[in-house]
């Protein structure tokens, strides 16, 4: 059998979501995120060494408008991935599966 | 801005910390993926990439938290529910390695201890509770939502608990990375997450009690777990309740 294609249903509820994503940042505009405020210790800043193609989701931003299209394109980014990787995983091991049976 | 809360990002945890996280997963990767080659049907990929999507989804709803910091929730338990705690596994691993490759969000030192917090400790806390308190309700739609809510709010509260443990503990081990102790780590994450696990409860049982009237089939998939797990989850198999039908007749293949 076919791997499947995701109902529409589920689409349009990723769709909604991805749509209403800028709600995650406007919320929470005047926050510290959620490490900056225990950032402050001294003068200790944790190393890191990659630099992530769209950081932040790309909500760097000083306009809110900015932040929030960025994210927006974040959110498309990251669940079209994840879709991608989660079908190639399933076609992996279905195309091993077909292969163990036809040698049996 | 961004969800870091439960995302421990890199620099945070010493080399003998996230060492240990990547050897405890590893194998764990390894049954995960294993038990998919058997179970991941054609019906449950669509599902499980939905379900990694939709948890990618609720994570970038940082909320806001009274003591001025956010958080956010996570969804494994809704996937440890639906097909089994290892589909959980494998489906945190894929949008944690999306949020930190992408987004850097989430270190790569520490993704394995990411993974384990919120693809192994939250989806099996969750599975425990879930199955225990369904299985003394019995298969009703009411039992799956209660048990699912109970279980997404102590699997998160869990979770988060172990990740405040993880760089707590470092400030002793591990001077230069983490500077906050255990006494600043654990009440931190531990009452954060109190709060945030009343919306991790209520988006799961929405989920639940969704599938459970709407798409009883689903409950039905094959699920994938440890062995010695199995006998234990088949129990959620559905029983139509309003012909009370044999409920055999479901094909778990698909």
């Amino acid at each position: 059998m076919k791997t499947q294609k995701m109902p529409r249903k589920w689409l349009y509820l990723l769709i909604a979501l991805i749509i209403l994503s800028p709600i995650g940042i406007l919320l929470v505009w005047n926050y510290g995120d959620a490490w900056g405020e225990w950032g402050e210790v001294g003068d200790w800043i944790p190393k890191s060494f990659w630099n992530a193609p769209f950081p932040d989701y790309l909500s760097g931003f000083e306009s809110q408008l900015a932040a929030s299209i960025g994210y927006i394109i974040s959110a498309i980014i990251g669940v079209v991935a994840i879709i991608l990787v989660t079908y190639g995983i399933g076609i992996l091991i279905a195309n091993r599966e077909k292969k163990k049976q036809s040698t049996k | 801005m961004g969800g870091f809360n439960l995302h421990i990002p890199d620099g945070y945890l010493g080399p003998a910390t996230w060492i240990v996280f990547y050897a405890v997963m590893i194998p764990i990767w390894y049954l995960a993926f294993k038990s998919a080659s058997h179970k991941l049907g054609p019906k449950s990929v669509p599902l499980l990439a939905f379900l990694s999507a939709l948890s990618f989804m609720v994570m970038m709803f940082n909320l806001p938290i009274p003591d001025g910091t956010t958080a956010h929730i996570v969804g494994a338990v809704i996937i440890a529910v639906l097909l089994g705690p290892y589909a959980a596994t494998i489906g945190l691993t894929i949008a944690l390695l999306i949020q930190a490759l992408l987004f850097g969000d989430g270190g790569i030192t520490a993704f394995a201890a990411n993974c384990f917090n919120m693809g192994v400790v939250m989806p099996f806390v969750g599975i425990f509770i879930y199955t225990a308190i369904r299985v003394r309700m019995g298969a009703t739609t009411r039992s799956r939502v209660v048990a699912s809510m109970l279980a997404a709010y102590f699997g998160l509260v869990t979770a988060a608990t172990m990740a405040g443990f993880e760089f707590g503990i470092q400030p002793y081990i591990a001077p230069g990375y983490a500077p906050y102790g255990l006494d600043v780590a654990i009440p931190a994450m531990l009452l954060t997450h109190l709060l945030v696990g009343i919306v991790e409860a209520v988006a799961t049982g929405a989920v639940v009690y969704y599938v459970s009237e709407h798409r009883p089939d689903i409950l039905g998939l094959p699920k994938l777990a440890p062995r010695w797990m199995e006998k234990m989850l088949k129990e959620d198999i559905p029983v139509r309740e309003l012909g009370g039908e044999p409920s055999g007749e479901i094909s778990a293949d698909g």
